[in-house]
C-alpha cells in the first residue's frame, strides 16, 4: 500500500515529524517497506528560462542556449528539438544526479562549446517514458524556484506492507485512523453531504445472488464530461505510481486508495435496461478492462445487463461498458462482494486487481454509502452533470458485534499489567466502544475491523498500540523438566550417520526432495509420485530414491573440473504421495579417483569394496553391538548385477544395498567412471537394547595365538565367504578369525579354477594349544573346506 | 708377578682386532667362550691347592671383569657408530606433498544442530512431521481456512493424493508439526521442529525447498514476556554476541494472536554483516501467542492453556551467521562451496564447547 505524507495529512492533523510517523507505522504493525523522499531526489533541480538559442557552430542537431538560472546566465548545449526562446525549463546544474541514469552531471565542452549543466526531459527525471524533448513548464512559474515544489514532487512516498488481517488500512484514511489511535495526531472527520437529486435512476438494480453480493448501491449521473483530471487529482494518482487516465477512472481509483472503497463506473448508455447481479454460467465470456478475454465458469459473481456480462463483481469491469472520453451518462456502483467467492473467481481466472485484493480481505460495510456520496460529489465537481437518487439493492449487513474483554486474561496473555484506563483509551481511540460490566468490559467492534473476532484479537490491538517494546523479557527456565529426552533414537542416529560419513571423507549434500522423472526411470516406478504443479519440468516428481540427485551432483562436479567424488545425503525418499509415505535413507556415492598419481603412489579409483567398507562400518557405528551381517548376492536393477549386494542384519532384516551403479546410468549421464553407491534404510534398523550402561566383561585369552595358512584350488564360482564359514564352523571357540589373503586365477590351475588362500587364527582361552591339537584342527579345516566347496588343498 | 700375565697381555694385543660387533664377539669368546683362555684357566682352578686356588680365582675374576667392562664399553661405542651411520643414510625430503582428504557437514545440518543444542538447554525436545502434509494440518487446523488470503502467499505444491477430499500438499512450513504434536501429547509441551519446507517459488531469494525450525510452548502460564525471553536467549547464543539488539514488531500469522515479527540490529561492514552492531534492522523470525482456534482444533482448552510459537528459516540463520550471500548456492551441490562453507564432522555443536 503506497501513499504520501501530504495525502496522509489530509486525514491526520499532526505536527509530528515525518521520520517519527514513519517509525511509528512499523511499530504498530504497518511495516514500512520503502520510503522515497522525492524532494531529496530533486533538490538540485530548479526552474530556468531560455533567453536565447542559436545553432551550434559545429553540429547540425545541437543548439547553444543562453539560460537564465536566477543567479546568473549560463551557456548550455542542448539537442532537444523543442527548445525555444523564453521557454521555462527544468535545469540540472553540474553536480546533480540524473534520476533515470544515476549519472552525476559535470561541466563539459560539447564540440568546443562550454555547457554548464542540462535541461531535462521527463524521462531523464524518471517521471515518465517521454523522451521526445525537454519539459516545457507553465509560464507562470518563477525562475530559480525548486522543481520539486512546483511539480508537487516535494513529498515523501511511503510504501507499507499490509498483513492479510488489516483490510482496514488499505486506504489512507484507515492508516490515519490507526496513527491517531497510536497518539500521533487527530483524525480529521470528513463530512460529506448527500448530493441532492431530483430524478430517479433510469437503470434499476436486481441482485439474483445475495450470497455473492449482499448489497449493491448505484446512482445514475447524466450529462457529464469525462475530461482530463485536474492537477491535484493527477498529482495524487501519480504520487502512488499510477497513471492518470481520465477523470472518472482517476476519481474511482482515488477513492479506493483514499477510503478503501472500490467503485466502478459504467457508461450508462452501454447498459441494456438494468443491472443484474447473478452467478455466471459456464460458456459465458467477458472482456476485461485489461483487454483480455475471459472464459467464465459456473457460479462466478457477474454484473450483467439483460444481454451481456458487464463486469466481474469485485474483480474487474468490462471494456465494453467502460467509460471513454465520449461518455456522457454513467452509472456508479458501490457494492459489497463476498470475500470467498471473490477470491475463488479471481484465483480461477488469475486476475489480481486492487478491487479483488480488497474484497477478498473484506471491505467495511459502512463504506457503501460513504463511497457513493464521496464519488458523486467529486464527479459532479470535476465532470459536471446531474445525479439521480441512490438505489440500494440487497441489505447492507450490520457487521458490528461485541466481545467481552477480561483484564486479568489480557495480563496473563501479554505478561504485562496495563492500567485499565489505558486499555480503555486505546480501544476507544481505535473506534471500539466500551462499556464496563464488573471486572470485564464489553467491546463493540466497528464495521471496518472485520479481523477482530475474540478476546485474543483485542489483546493484540492493545499491545500493538501500547507498543511491543513494553513487553518484559521473562525467564523461561524452570526447575521442573518438561521433556525426558531431547532427541529420540532415530534423530540421534541421523546425526551420527552424517558425522560418521563426513569423517570418512564424504561431503554432505542437501538436494531437493523432488527430482526429474526422466532421470528417475532407472529407479523403479515413479508414476504415483507426480507433483501436480512442479516448479520446472526437471523437478516434476517426488524422489523415489536419493541416488538420482547424487548422481546428478557427480555429473555437475565433473563439469566443474573435479575428478574425485564422495557425496552423501541423509533424507527422505517417497514410497507414495500419501502423507507419511516417506522413508529415511542414508545414501552415499563414491566415484572417480581415490588416490591420484603422485611421487609416492599409483593412481587408483574408488571401487565397490571402498563403499562396502564404509557401508558396513556405518551400520556398526550406528548400531554399536555385535551385528550378524550377511550379504546377498543380489540388488535392485539400478545396480550392476554382478557387482552389487544386499546387506541383511540378523539374517532377516534387509538394511540396504551397495554396489556399482548399473552402467546404463553412468552412460546416460556420460560419466566414464564407475559409480559406487550404498543405500542404508535408517528406519528399518532396530535400536540396540540398552539394558545397562555396563559393557560386557573384558575377557581376553592369555594364551598364545597360532596362525596357519592354507590354499585351495576351487571352482571359480566359489565365494570367499563359503571358505570362511566352513573354517569357522570347525571349532567356534578356538578358531578366532579367518582371512582371505590371496586369490589368483591362472590357466595352470585348470579351466574355471582359482586359488584362494586363507590365514586361520587359533587360540584357546584356557591353555596353550599343543602341536597335535593344531595339526588335528588343520586337518579338520581342510576336510571341511574340501567337502563344502568340492575343492582341494594345495600342498 | 701375575700367574696370568700372558692372558692380560693377550687382552691388550687382541683389542686392536675389534672393528665391529662380529670381531668384538670373537674377542669376547677368545677369552670367555667355552674354549676361551679365561674359561680354561677357570676350569683349571680345581687342580690347585686351596690357598693358591683362592688367590688365582681372585686374579682371574679381576681379569674377567675387566674384559666384560671392555666389551660393554666397546658395544656401546660400536652401536653408537652404527646408529650415526644409519641416521646419516636415512634422510627424506619431508617437503614432498601429502594428500589430504576430508569430508564436510553441510551448513544446514550444522545450523539445525546448533539450534537444537541451544534449545535443548532450554528444555525443548525435537519433534518431526512428514514432508507431505494434509491440507488440514498445513492450513485449516492452523486457523487458515480454504479461502484465507494468507494461503495465496504460500505458493503451495500439490501432490497426487487426497485426504478427506482435499489434495495433499508439500508442507509450506513446519507449523503442521505443532498440530501433530499437540494431538499426540498433553501440555506441558516444549518443542522445536526443524525440517524441510516447500513453496512453489524460484528466484534470487527463493528456492522451491528450504528449511525452517518451528518452536512451540504450551502450558498454563507462558506469555509474550516468556516468548521474548526465550528468543532473546536463543538469538544471543546463536549469534554469539551479548550485544545483540532485538525488536518485536506487530505482524500477522493466522495461527498466532498477538503475532510479531522479530528484527535484530546489524551493521554492514564492507561485504560483511556485523550482528549486534549498528542501528539497521533485519527481519529474522515470526512468532506469537498460539491462537485460541488452533488450541481448539487440537482439543486443548484455551481457557486453561496458552503458549507461544515461533518459526524461522534455517538458511537465513546460516546466511547471516556465516556470511553466505546467495541462498541458491545451498542447493548447487558445488564441491568448492561445500568445502568452503562446510563444517568438520567433529565440530558437534555444544554449549559447553563451541557451536561451530
Amino acid at each position: 500500500m503506497k501513499f504520501t505524507m501530504t495525502w496522509l495529512k489530509e486525514h491526520l492533523d499532526t505536527k509530528i515529524a515525518n521520520e517519527d510517523i514513519i517509525e511509528k507505522l512499523t511499530s504498530i504493525g504497518l511495516e514500512v517497506e520503502e520510503i522515497n523522499d522525492t524532494s531529496k531526489v530533486f533538490t538540485d533541480f530548479i526552474v530556468a528560462q531560455v533567453m536565447e538559442e542559436k545553432k551550434h557552430p559545429d553540429a547540425d542537431k545541437l543548439k547553444v542556449c543562453k539560460v537564465d538560472i536566477g543567479s546568473k546566465i549560463i551557456d548550455i548545449v542542448c539537442g532537444a528539438p523543442n527548445v525555444e526562446k523564453n521557454m521555462k525549463v527544468v535545469y540540472a546544474p553540474p553536480g546533480a544526479i540524473i534520476p533515470s541514469s544515476q549519472m552525476k552531471l559535470k561541466a563539459t565542452k560539447i564540440r568546443g562549446v562550454e555547457s554548464l549543466g542540462m535541461m531535462c526531459s521527463e524521462h531523464e527525471l524518471g517521471i515518465s517514458e517521454n523522451h521526445d524533448g525537454i519539459i516545457k513548464l507553465d509560464d507562470n512559474v518563477k525562475v530559480g524556484q525548486s522543481y520539486a515544489e512546483i511539480s508537487g514532487l516535494d513529498d515523501v512516498m511511503v510504501e507499507i506492507g499490509i498483513t492479510p488481517n488489516r483490510q482496514d488500512c488499505l486506504g489512507v484514511y484507515g492508516i490515519a485512523r490507526d496513527l491517531s489511535a497510536a497518539g500521533l495526531g487527530k483524525l480529521k472527520s470528513e463530512k460529506i453531504n448527500e448530493t441532492k437529486s431530483d430524478f430517479k435512476s433510469p437503470i434499476d438494480i436486481e441482485i439474483q445472488d445475495l450470497e455473492k453480493c449482499p448489497a449493491f448501491a448505484g446512482r445514475y449521473i447524466k450529462n457529464l464530461k469525462n475530461i482530463e483530471s485536474p492537477e491535484w487529482l493527477k498529482k495524487r494518482i501519480k504520487s502512488i505510481g499510477l497513471r492518470p487516465i481520465s477523470a472518472l477512472v482517476d476519481i474511482t481509483n482515488f477513492i479506493m486508495f483514499d477510503i478503501n472503497r472500490p467503485l466502478h463506473v459504467y457508461d450508462a448508455d452501454k447498459v441494456k435496461s438494468k443491472i443484474i447481479v447473478r452467478a455466471s454460467k459456464k460458456g459465458e465470456t467477458f472482456q476485461g478492462l485489461d483487454e483480455k478475454k475471459y472464459d467464465l465458469d459456473d457460479g462466478m459473481c457477474v454484473i450483467a445487463d439483460t444481454e451481456k456480462v458487464l463486469g466481474l463483481g469485485g474483480i474487474m469491469g468490462g471494456v465494453e461498458s467502460g467509460c471513454t472520453s465520449e461518455t456522457t451518462n454513467v452509472f456508479l456502483e458501490s457494492a459489497l462482494f463476498n470475500p470467498i467467492s471473490t477470491a475463488k473467481s479471481g484465483r480461477k481466472l488469475s486476475i489480481d486487481s486492487d478491487a479483488r485484493y480488497r474484497f477478498e480481505r473484506g471491505v467495511d460495510t459502512d463504506s457503501v454509502i460513504m463511497g457513493i456520496n464521496k464519488a458523486s460529489k467529486i464527479i459532479l465537481e470535476i465532470c459536471g452533470g446531474e445525479a439521480s437518487d441512490v438505489l440500494i439493492a440487497g441489505n447492507i449487513p450490520n457487521d458490528k458485534h461485541s466481545i467481552t474483554l477480561n483484564f486479568d486474561r489480557v495480563a496473563k496473555r501479554l505478561g504485562i499489567n496495563i492500567d485499565q484506563k489505558e486499555i480503555i483509551k486505546i480501544l476507544n481511540d481505535l473506534g471500539i466502544k466500551t462499556s464496563e460490566i464488573n471486572k470485564e468490559i464489553l467491546c463493540e467492534i466497528p464495521s471496518w475491523r472485520q479481523d477482530i473476532h475474540e478476546e485474543a484479537d483485542l489483546t493484540e490491538e492493545i499491545i500493538r498500540i501500547k507498543g511491543y517494546d513494553s513487553i518484559p523479557t521473562l525467564n523461561i527456565r524452570s526447575a521442573e523438566k518438561v521433556n525426558k529426552y531431547i532427541l529420540n533414537e532415530s534423530q540421534k542416529r541421523v546425526s551420527r550417520t552424517k558425522r560418521f560419513l563426513a569423517s570418512r571423507s564424504y561431503n554432505e549434500l542437501v538436494t531437493w526432495s523432488f527430482t526429474s522423472a526422466e532421470e528417475s526411470i532407472f529407479y523403479g516406478d515413479t508414476s504415483k509420485l507426480k507433483i501436480v504443479n512442479p516448479i520446472s519440468e526437471d523437478l516434476d516428481i517426488l524422489r523415489s530414491n536419493l541416488l538420482p540427485n547424487l548422481v546428478s551432483a557427480v555429473k555437475k562436479n565433473i563439469l566443474r573440473g573435479f575428478d574425485s567424488f564422495s557425496f552423501f545425503e541423509v533424507g527422505n525418499q517417497f514410497i507414495s504421495s500419501e502423507s507419511g509415505g516417506q522413508k529415511s535413507i542414508a545414501c552415499g556415492v563414491r566415484s572417480g579417483i581415490k588416490q591420484p598419481n603422485d611421487w609416492k603412489d599409483q593412481e587408483s579409483h574408488y571401487d565397490i569394496f571402498d563403499i562396502k567398507n564404509d557401508f558396513i562400518d556405518l551400520l556398526n557405528h550406528i548400531l554399536p553391538q555385535k551385528n550378524k551381517l550377511t550379504i546377498l548376492n543380489e540388488a535392485p536393477n539400478w545396480y550392476h548385477p554382478g557387482r552389487s549386494g544386499t546387506l541383511l542384519l540378523n539374517k532377516t532384516i534387509k538394511v540396504g544395498y551397495f554396489g556399482e551403479l548399473h552402467p546404463r546410468i553412468s552412460s546416460y549421464f556420460k560419466i566414464k567412471n564407475r559409480i559406487n553407491a550404498f543405500e542404508l534404510f535408517l528406519d528399518d534398523i532396530p535400536f540396540a537394547k540398552k539394558k545397562s550402561t555396563n559393557k560386557p566383561n573384558f575377557g581376553v585369552s592369555k594364551f598364545q595365538k597360532v596362525f596357519r595358512d592354507f590354499a585351495f584350488i576351487l571352482d571359480s564360482n566359489i565365494r570367499g565367504e563359503e571358505l570362511i564359514f566352513a573354517a569357522l564352523k570347525v571349532d567356534q571357540n578356538i578358531i578366532k578369525d579367518v582371512d582371505i589373503f590371496d586369490i589368483f586365477e591362472d590357466s595352470s590351475l585348470g579351466n574355471n579354477k582359482k586359488s584362494m588362500a586363507i590365514k586361520v587364527t587359533m587360540q584357546a582361552d584356557d591353555r596353550t594349544l599343543s602341536e597335535s591339537e593344531i595339526h588335528d584342527l588343520s586337518s579338520k579345516i581342510i576336510i571341511a573346506i574340501e567337502t563344502s566347496t568340492s575343492g582341494s588343498v594345495r600342498s | 708377578m701375575s700367574k696370568y700375565k700372558n692372558i692380560e697381555l693377550e687382552v691388550v694385543s687382541k683389542q686392536k682386532n675389534i672393528l665391529d660387533l662380529n670381531t668384538l664377539d670373537e674377542f669376547r669368546s677368545s677369552f670367555l667362550g667355552k674354549k676361551g683362555s679365561v674359561s680354561i684357566a677357570m676350569k683349571d682352578l680345581g687342580k690347585l691347592d686351596p690357598e693358591d686356588r683362592k688367590k688365582s680365582a681372585e686374579e682371574l675374576n679381576r681379569i674377567k671383569n675387566s674384559i666384560l667392562n671392555l666389551v660393554k664399553e666397546k658395544t656401546e661405542q660400536l652401536n653408537e657408530k652404527l646408529l650415526k651411520e644409519r641416521l646419516g643414510n636415512e634422510t627424506l625430503d619431508v617437503t614432498l606433498s601429502t594428500k589430504s582428504t576430508y569430508g564436510t557437514i553441510h551448513p544446514i545440518t550444522q545450523v539445525i544442530e546448533e539450534v537444537t543444542a541451544i534449545f535443548a538447554d532450554l528444555d525443548f525436545c525435537v519433534a518431526e512431521g512428514p514432508e507431505i502434509e494434509t491440507d488440514y494440518n498445513n492450513f485449516t487446523a492452523l486457523n487458515t481456512s480454504e479461502h484465507h488470503p494468507a494461503r495465496q502467499m504460500h505458493d503451495t505444491f500439490y501432490v497426487d493424493s487426497e485426504t478427506d477430499g482435499m489434495p495433499n500438499v508439500l508442507r509450506t512450513h513446519t507449523s503442521p508439526v505443532q498440530i501433530r504434536s499437540m494431538l499426540k501429547q498433553e501440555p506441558p509441551i516444549r518443542l522445536i521442529a526443524p525440517g524441510r519446507t516447500f513453496r512453489c517459488d524460484n528466484d534470487q531469494t527463493h528456492t522451491p525447498m528450504f528449511h525452517q525450525v518451528e518452536g512451540l510452548v504450551i502450558d498454563k502460564e507462558s506469555n509474550m514476556g516468556h516468548l521474548k525471553g526465550c528468543l532473546e536467549i536463543f538469538l544471543k547464543t546463536f549469534f554469539e554476541t551479548e550485544k545483540l539488539k532485538m525488536r518485536f514488531r506487530p505482524s500477522h500469522f493466522p495461527f498466532t494472536e498477538p503475532s510479531a515479527e522479530v528484527d535484530i540490529g546489524y551493521e554492514k561492514k564492507g561485504n560483511q554483516l556485523a550482528i549486534g552492531e549498528g542501528n539497521q534492522w533485519l527481519e529474522i523470525l515470526g512468532c506469537g501467542m498460539v491462537h485460541p482456534n488452533v488450541l481448539r482444533n487440537v482439543n486443548i482448552d484455551p481457557e486453561i492453556y496458552q503458549g507461544y510459537a515461533f518459526g524461522m528459516g534455517i538458511e537465513r540463520l546460516a546466511m547471516l551467521k556465516y556470511g553466505i550471500s546467495d541462498l541458491r548456492t545451498f542447493y548447487d551441490n558445488d564441491l568448492r562451496w561445500n568445502q568452503h562453507y562446510g563444517f568438520s564432522p567433529l565440530t558437534i555443536p555444544t554449549l559447553f564447547g563451541d557451536l561451530n
